[in-house]
């Protein structure tokens, strides 16, 4: 059996009274690609953030392989683990953004690198080697030393990508990762993520893009209203949805 | 022309003084500003509080009296007679302290314009929170705050004429005395001359520091 990269367990979160995650458990292993569907404010984005730290969720466990992140103390309420802990685990995750979040000034190159030099204290040399590789396997040999201001929304999707990439991660996120793209655009960072699912790269997606969805997904989940309601294989869930609140989400997005 | 002699050496002994005064609040209140940003912008409430009032306080009281508050205050509340040499102390002090308020919500302004995304970026790279604010957050605020700043420090180009009051003998001072013995406007007008070229080389500085930063955009 392959081995589980992420395990969030009946995970609970609220904003103020409005409870946005309802038991939400998701286990995804190594290899898998799993997408996440579902109308704005359904929780996905949320969710994403909650497996990233980027926010803390009320009641659940989530843990990275053997790294227990946060899990239910006596009250049932989350406890999350120490500092420490909580850098081993966000070594093991990368997060590329819906507006990209690279840093302006400074050069794609040293966007790529710098994480793992500062953070991950790799060799420099070593660290731009791999970075000057990932650039150019993604189309952007030529542009190590341009800003982000130079490029167009496509290569900064890129760009980021090879930058969650570059620390090595075992588990990559993307929310919703061409929302803020051209249509033109888009299909070069859908390219991309086609390609790492075919090398294996475990991968979590967050996306709109349905015909993208099926066709690079091991599994699909649509999530409304703070629950999973449908989850299975591309052809399940996206193409014979069992539950009306799917097909009334499928049918508004091919319409 | 024998005005002169004596005119021009001692403005320029003045010139010197000003010049102190004016790198030393410097040096001293932009890192300081950074430090009571920082607390004005922190969770802990109280710290924050603090802040507020302290950049309140500064801003909203003349610096002149500050100067004169430092000057005098050792020896009216506690006694204390800090020397003839105090005034230089006194002054410095005074400006750092007065100069760090108006550079922190300077420094504020240009914190709080940086998109939150730019932090969860880093949050997920792993980066720590000095990391964050050193490497990331510090280089985009100086470029967004360079205006702001400039105008500061154009004002305080001038302001150094305050130390007047404290008897220290930088330029404004030696004009006046100046004009008081020749009976003339010319060291008025001679130091007006050279604060105003100081403030153009400050500007010089300031614009070529701009287009160093240039080759980015938001």
């Amino acid at each position: 059996m392959a081995k589980e990269i992420l395990s969030l367990r009946n995970v609970e979160k609220s904003f103020g009274d409005t409870m946005v995650l309802k038991d939400i458990s998701l286990e995804v292993t190594q290899g898998e690609v799993v997408s996440i569907i579902g109308s704005s404010g359904g929780g996905k984005s949320t969710l994403l953030r909650c497996a990233t730290l980027l926010e803390t969720f009320e009641r659940g466990y989530l843990a990275y392989e053997d790294i227990v992140v946060a899990q239910p103390g006596p009250d049932g309420r989350a406890v999350y683990a120490d500092k420490a802990t909580l850098k081993k685990a966000r070594s093991k995750f990368g997060l590329v953004f819906q507006n990209f979040n690279l840093f302006p000034h400074r050069t794609v190159l040293q966007n790529v690198m710098d994480a793992p030099v500062r953070v991950q204290k790799i060799d420099k040399e070593e660290a731009r080697a791999m970075a000057l590789e990932l650039l150019a396997k993604f189309g952007l040999a030529g542009k190590e030393d341009m800003v982000p201001n130079e490029l167009s929304g496509g290569q900064l999707q890129r760009v980021a990508i090879a930058r969650a990439l570059c620390t090595k991660p075992d588990i990559l996120f993307f929310d919703e990762p061409t929302s803020a793209l051209d249509p033109e655009l888009t299909q070069d960072v859908l390219r991309i993520i086609r390609d790492l699912a075919e090398e294996h790269m475990t991968m979590v997606i967050v996306t709109h893009e349905m015909t993208f969805a099926r066709d690079v997904s091991d599994r699909v989940i649509f999530m409304d209203k703070g629950v999973i309601v449908e989850e299975g294989t591309p052809e399940q869930v996206i193409d014979h949805p069992r539950h009306e609140r799917t097909r009334a989400f499928l049918r508004k997005i091919y319409d | 022309m024998q005005m002169m002699s004596v005119v021009l050496p001692d403005l320029g002994a003045g010139f010197v003084l000003s010049l102190e005064i004016f790198v030393v609040t410097l040096l001293g209140a932009l890192p300081l500003g950074i430090v009571i940003a920082l607390a004005r912008m922190s969770k802990f409430k109280p710290l924050s509080l603090v802040a507020r009032v302290y950049i309140s306080f500064m801003r909203g009281t003349p610096l002149m009296l500050q100067l004169m508050a430092l000057m005098f205050g050792p020896y009216y509340l506690l006694g204390v007679n800090m020397g003839s040499g105090w005034k230089f102390g006194a002054c410095a002090i005074g400006f750092i302290l007065n100069y760090a308020a108006y550079f922190a919500e300077i420094y504020r302004s240009g914190i709080q314009s940086i998109p939150v995304g730019h932090y969860e970026a880093a949050e997920v790279l792993g980066y720590s929170r000095a990391q964050t604010f050193f490497y990331i957050v510090l280089p985009q605020v100086i470029k967004r705050i360079l205006p702001a700043m400039g105008n500061e420090v154009i004002t305080l180009v001038k302001d150094t004429s305050l130390a007047f009051v404290l008897g220290i003998a930088e330029m404004f001072t030696e004009a006046k005395a100046l004009a008081a013995s020749f009976v003339s406007m010319i060291p008025y007008v001679i130091a007006a001359a050279i604060y105003w070229i100081f403030t153009l080389v400050v500007e010089f500085i300031l614009n070529k520091t701009e287009k160093k930063l240039d080759y980015y955009h938001d």
